[in-house]
């Protein structure tokens, strides 16, 4: 057999265990068979010296040329081979997408601070800031700055908490911040007060002897009771959806004339009526009205120069009317499934 | 206030719905809080006429009876026994529902088949009477509708009013109001008294002691009344308003006050000493028996109507027994008179009696009023009760009180309103509401003459308010106010508190709100001695109970409570905060300090075992973890702990922690005697910490570092210890041998038992060392590693491990 058949017979051959090469490890032996240092290859490539110099350019050739095509047919086989290799190890890593995810511990705000945080929120924008004030209060902030009569009934010992110290409570609502903000300001007030009121309400699913108000003041040179409509307006849109519209019914409060109870659309029934606003169409959602002369020259403003409105509301009322939670109690049992809800 | 507006149409005409009139009346400030139809009730109940009455075949104690009811005769079986054939009687057809509910359908009654149901008065609502079928007067017209023909289609509106109204506790109010929305006529009613020739004075005389408290005192004298019932009608507007009928004058005394808001009270004239009323304080030890036959202890805070033989009547609140009228009254002394409201309120609610005049008078009734009312009451005497009515009033007013005047300035109604209201229509809106108006020179102003029914109308703004809700508040243009110089935003301790919050709740924790009122003992639960001065606190002098009778000084009780109520309820794996006031009394100031507390508690694991590993349960070193989490949020960065002794707390578990080297909390596991007392089922981890320090203390604003560029070495030194030697030690000698290159220690090892000699403990840091200027070799580093691995032989004694 001449050189040159060998050659190609070693070609054929070659190509046929590369081609039959099943695992990477089969081919790595048939490239070490043929091009390995005791290779079938390497050994003719070896003897390319003992041929005569005419044999040689030819034989020369065509060994470089197997060589470089059994190299390319390794080469070819092994990506096939490496493919067919990655594409088992994937299927074997194939997980069940169904099982559950590994979660972080996470925690959320109360419902009541969400609220809270939404409403700051709001008048955040309109130009407001957050005061707070003390809760333990004396009937002076609590009652007589804001024009309370000595005989109101809001004052008996069956509606207010008081402690043992003559003529200090537990204030009944965030107004008094009012008060003491003004005294320590001057105009131009513009300020919400969230925090905790108290009254001596025996609990059930509509009451409860403490709760959240937030409270709201503006008092600057002719502040009007149509900035009061505007200002609750936008309040009223952005917290319960740009559709509501509200009214205002007068009302009486001692510290505030005129003063109004305000109510939003319905929105549950778009004011159509239904059993959460019990078919009027139509949910009340704060106090409100313009400061009361008495209250502005209390704390040493003159009511000539300048006016002002304020506004309170039941923070837990607004949660239950947005959330439709029909227990007040379950804001303060504080179960982790009532928690979780929000 | 209940108003019936069958009897409201008798004051003023409208021509609006019920539905129209609800609406005004609420946007113009009397709240309708609900609307009732009485004559519903009685739908498909209809007047029918027995017309043969047969036994039962099967029953004793019942009949069969043939009712006609025009369109058709009905066989109905019934148990009374009141009635004859020819009667006239309630009949409630098939589908008529009873008041009670109950439905009447096609029924069989011991096999006799009964179509329908002859009615009781109680059944129907319209009386006590459960003794028999209701026997209708013989004149009406068989198969009328009983609500129509009893007059008893009507409409109730229940009224909230509001405490400066005292006005609108009366139907004539009311009917001024309604006129007011509805633009109808407000007409009260004529006074029309035939007076007989004999002088009241003659019969009676006044005498007031004690002027301060009772302004006016106007009596009338009715002789020759005879009592009794009083007409159908009389009674069925005081039932629709909510008042018992008890006989015809005490029910003119009520009806004229539902009326007018002036209470009355009828004494019996016979009954009266010498005929004479002296009006003063009570003496101490004085007592009088009410209506309501309670024997009433009296001092000299409280006003009385007396004779000269002692007290007949609580002024304003209630009558007494010995003057009450009975069915042998004949003379009537008729009392309208004024008393000052504070005197009554404090009356009313020192003897716990609340009677409809008490609450009238303690919202100040028109004192110009009274003679009105009286005249009102003797018309109607001698109408319904057949009274003479003696000739001449007896008022007693020694200073008379006269209407206030106001003035208005008409730009200042637009300036506190924002409306462009001219003054025209201000006048308009005052004159409708019953005041004299008289414009000023100018037109700029106003002069109102405001009438005593209105004692709430004080100032300028007072009226402002009512041309605010009579020209309609939501007519009102809204506006936003229009200031320069406001700026909205949180103050820097509001963001710090708005952090604290984000921390723990990244951390894994529910925010809850507890009560700011505890149990009296809550300390001892929490293992603190009566002289800790946790222990000390505000104390309610009402409480609603004992449970809630102090206020926190702590917000540690409130939450172990929270886990106590969620463990209650299967729940294992709790973590949650609270932040929150408590209340500490501070010596020489009116009010306690409140500081502001953030504290939370863990217990359990952090989540439900999973299918890729277990949870480990949560202890010392999570509350710790949470802490550190928060300094490292807030940016807190010169703190230090300290092992420290709290009752509350484990001995060995308990972390006190220093912000700028004052104390800022504690945190740790619960001492295991107050998981006892609790019962818990694991082991609860809790902190508490003052916000202000963490305000104080937090920088807000990070600093920029560049990020390195030269790559660090990572070196392991594992190391045995003496067990007593801290963590916290062993850093402190790895930090401080080399300052420069060192920029990491991080523990990742800490191991105790098999291969390691007992009372000694192996530790393994790695440690991270890079240069800012250039790549550090191996050589470099380990040359370092060197050194502190020969102070650490030195300094604390510790073996190093070769890896």
């Amino acid at each position: 057999m001449s050189i040159l058949d060998k050659l190609e017979k070693i070609n054929k051959e070659g190509q046929k265990e590369i081609f039959d090469a099943s695992s990477l490890e089969e081919l790595e032996s048939a490239r070490v068979s043929f091009l390995g240092k005791k290779g079938k290859l390497t050994a003719v490539l070896k003897s390319l010296g003992d041929l005569s110099p005419n044999e040689r350019p030819a034989v020369g050739k065509k060994a470089n040329e197997v060589r470089q095509f059994i190299e390319s047919v390794i080469s070819k086989r092994r990506k096939e081979l490496e493919s067919e290799a990655l594409g088992r190890k994937l299927e074997e890593e194939v997980v069940d997408i169904t099982l559950p995810g590994k979660r972080s511990p996470v925690g959320k705000r109360h419902l009541i601070t969400q609220i809270i945080n939404e409403i700051t929120d709001i008048f955040i924008g309109l130009g407001y800031r957050v005061a707070k004030g003390p809760e333990v209060e004396t009937e002076y902030y609590n009652f007589d700055a804001l024009n309370t009569p000595a005989d109101h009934p809001a004052r008996s010992l069956m509606d207010t908490l008081y402690t043992q110290k003559d003529g200090v409570l537990l204030r009944t609502h965030t107004s008094p911040v009012q008060v003491r903000v003004m005294e320590k300001t001057l105009p131009p007030v513009y300020i919400i007060a969230p925090g905790r009121a108290y009254r001596r309400d025996v609990p059930d699913p509509t009451h409860s002897p403490m709760f959240h108000q937030v409270e709201g003041l503006a008092v600057d040179k002719n502040i009007t009771f149509g900035d009061l409509k505007g200002t609750l307006e936008v309040f009223a849109k952005q917290m319960f959806g740009a559709d509501r519209k509200v009214r205002l019914r007068p009302h009486f409060f001692p510290f505030t004339e005129p003063s109004a109870e305000v109510d939003v659309s319905c929105i549950m029934c778009d004011g159509k009526g239904c059993r959460v606003c019990s078919g009027v169409g139509w949910l009340e959602i704060l106090g409100a009205g313009m400061v009361d002369p008495n209250v502005l020259s209390g704390v040493g403003y003159d009511p000539e120069e300048v006016s002002g409105f304020a506004f309170g509301m039941g923070v837990e009322r607004i949660a239950m009317l947005k959330y439709r939670v029909n227990d007040i109690r379950l804001f303060y049992e504080n179960d982790l499934r009532f928690l979780e809800q929000f | 206030m209940r108003v019936s507006l069958n009897w409201l149409k008798d004051y003023v005409d409208f021509n609006i719905s019920v539905e129209e009139l609800v609406e005004k009346l609420n946007l113009s400030g009397t709240a309708v809080e609900s609307v009732q139809y009485p004559g519903k009730d009685l739908e498909n109940i209809v007047v029918g006429q027995i017309k043969k009455i047969e036994p039962h075949p099967n029953a004793d104690k019942l009949v069969v009876c043939q009712v006609n009811v025009d369109t058709e005769e009905l066989t109905i079986v019934c148990g009374a026994k009141n009635m004859k054939e020819g009667d006239k009687v309630p009949v409630a057809l098939i589908g008529a529902i009873l008041p009670n509910g109950m439905e009447i359908k096609k029924t069989k009654l011991r096999g006799v088949e009964s179509r329908g149901m002859m009615c009781s008065a109680i059944e129907l609502n319209l009386g006590e009477d459960a003794s028999g079928l209701m026997i209708l007067e013989s004149e009406l017209t068989v198969g009328d509708k009983l609500g129509r023909v009893l007059n008893l289609e009507d409409v109730v509106l229940e009224l909230e009013i509001t405490p400066n109204r005292p006005d609108c506790l009366g139907m004539i109010g009311i009917a001024r109001e309604v006129a007011i929305v509805t633009g109808g006529k407000l007409k009260k009613p004529a006074i029309e008294i035939k007076e007989v020739a004999e002088l009241a004075k003659d019969f009676a005389s006044v005498e007031i002691m004690d002027a301060d408290l009772c302004p006016r005192y106007v009596a009338r004298i009715i002789k020759d009344v005879k009592i009794g019932p009083s007409p159908q009608w009389f009674q069925q507007r005081l039932k629709a308003v909510g008042l018992r009928p008890i006989n015809n004058v005490v029910d003119i005394t009520n009806y004229v006050m539902w009326e007018t808001s002036q209470p009355l009270h009828a004494f019996d004239y016979e009954k009266l000493k010498d005929g004479k009323i002296i009006v003063r304080r009570a003496g101490n030890g004085e007592t009088i028996l009410t209506l309501d036959d309670v024997e009433r202890q009296l001092d000299d805070s409280i006003l009385v109507i007396t004779d000269p033989s002692g007290p007949v009547a609580l002024a304003g609140v209630m009558g007494g027994t010995t003057s009450e009228v009975s069915e042998n009254t004949t003379t009537i002394l008729l009392e309208s008179a004024h008393f000052k409201p504070a005197n009554i309120m404090r009356t009313s609610r020192g003897l716990g009696l609340i009677s409809e005049s008490s609450l009238r008078f303690e919202r100040g009734i028109d004192p110009n009023g009274t003679v009105f009312a009286a005249d009102r009451a003797a018309q109607l005497m001698a109408e319904l009760a057949g009274g003479k009515v003696l000739k001449g009033i007896i008022d007693v007013y020694p200073k008379k009180i006269m209407p206030r005047t106001l003035k208005l300035r008409a730009n200042r109604v637009n300036e506190i309103l924002g409306t462009d209201l001219p003054v025209g229509e201000m006048d308009k809106i005052l004159e409708s509401l019953g005041f004299d108006v008289s414009k000023a020179e100018n037109d700029t102003q106003l002069d109102i003459l405001v009438p005593t029914f209105r004692p709430d109308l004080e100032r300028e703004i007072d009226l402002i308010e009512e041309i605010a809700r009579v020209y309609g508040y939501n007519r009102i243009q809204s506006t936003l106010p229009e200031s320069s110089g406001k700026q909205g935003g949180l103050s820097l301790s509001q963001q710090v508190e708005k952090r604290i919050k984000s921390s723990f709740i990244a951390s894994g924790f529910w925010e809850t709100i507890n009560y700011s009122f505890v149990a009296p003992n809550f300390y001892e639960k929490i293992r603190l001695d009566k002289k800790h001065p946790l222990a000390t606190c505000i104390s309610l002098k009402n409480p609603l109970s004992e449970e809630q009778s102090v206020l926190r000084t702590t917000l540690i009780p409130g939450l172990l409570d929270v886990v106590k109520r969620n463990v209650n309820r299967d729940i294992y794996n709790i973590s949650v905060f609270e932040m929150g006031k408590v209340f500490r009394p501070a010596l020489k100031k009116e009010l306690p300090d409140e500081p502001l507390m953030v504290a939370g508690a863990a217990t359990g694991s952090w989540g439900e075992d999973q299918w890729f590993g277990k949870r480990q349960s949560i202890d010392f070193f999570d509350a710790k973890g949470v802490i550190e989490n928060l300094l490292a949020t807030l940016g807190i960065e010169d703190w230090f702990l300290q092992r420290a002794l709290y009752p509350t707390f484990h001995p060995g578990k308990c972390a006190e922690l220093f912000i700028n080297n004052k104390v800022a909390g504690v945190f740790g596991e619960i001492h295991p005697e107050v998981n006892t007392v609790y019962g818990f089922p694991s082991k609860v981890v809790v902190f508490e910490l003052f916000v202000s320090e963490l305000v104080s203390c937090a920088e807000l604003l990070a600093h920029f570092e560049g990020i390195p560029r030269y790559p660090g070495i990572s070196l392991d030194i594992s190391l045995i210890v003496d067990e007593k030697i801290s963590n916290e030690q062993i850093a402190k000698v790895i930090r401080t041998t080399e300052g420069k290159l060192l920029k990491e220690v991080r523990l990742f090892d800490l191991y105790t038992g098999k291969n390691i000699p007992t009372g000694k403990k192996s530790l393994a840091y790695s440690l991270t060392y890079r240069a800012s200027d250039r790549t550090l070799t191996d050589e470099e580093a380990m040359k370092v590693q060197k050194q502190i691995i020969a102070v650490l032989e030195k300094n604390l004694g510790a073996e190093i491990r070769v890896s």
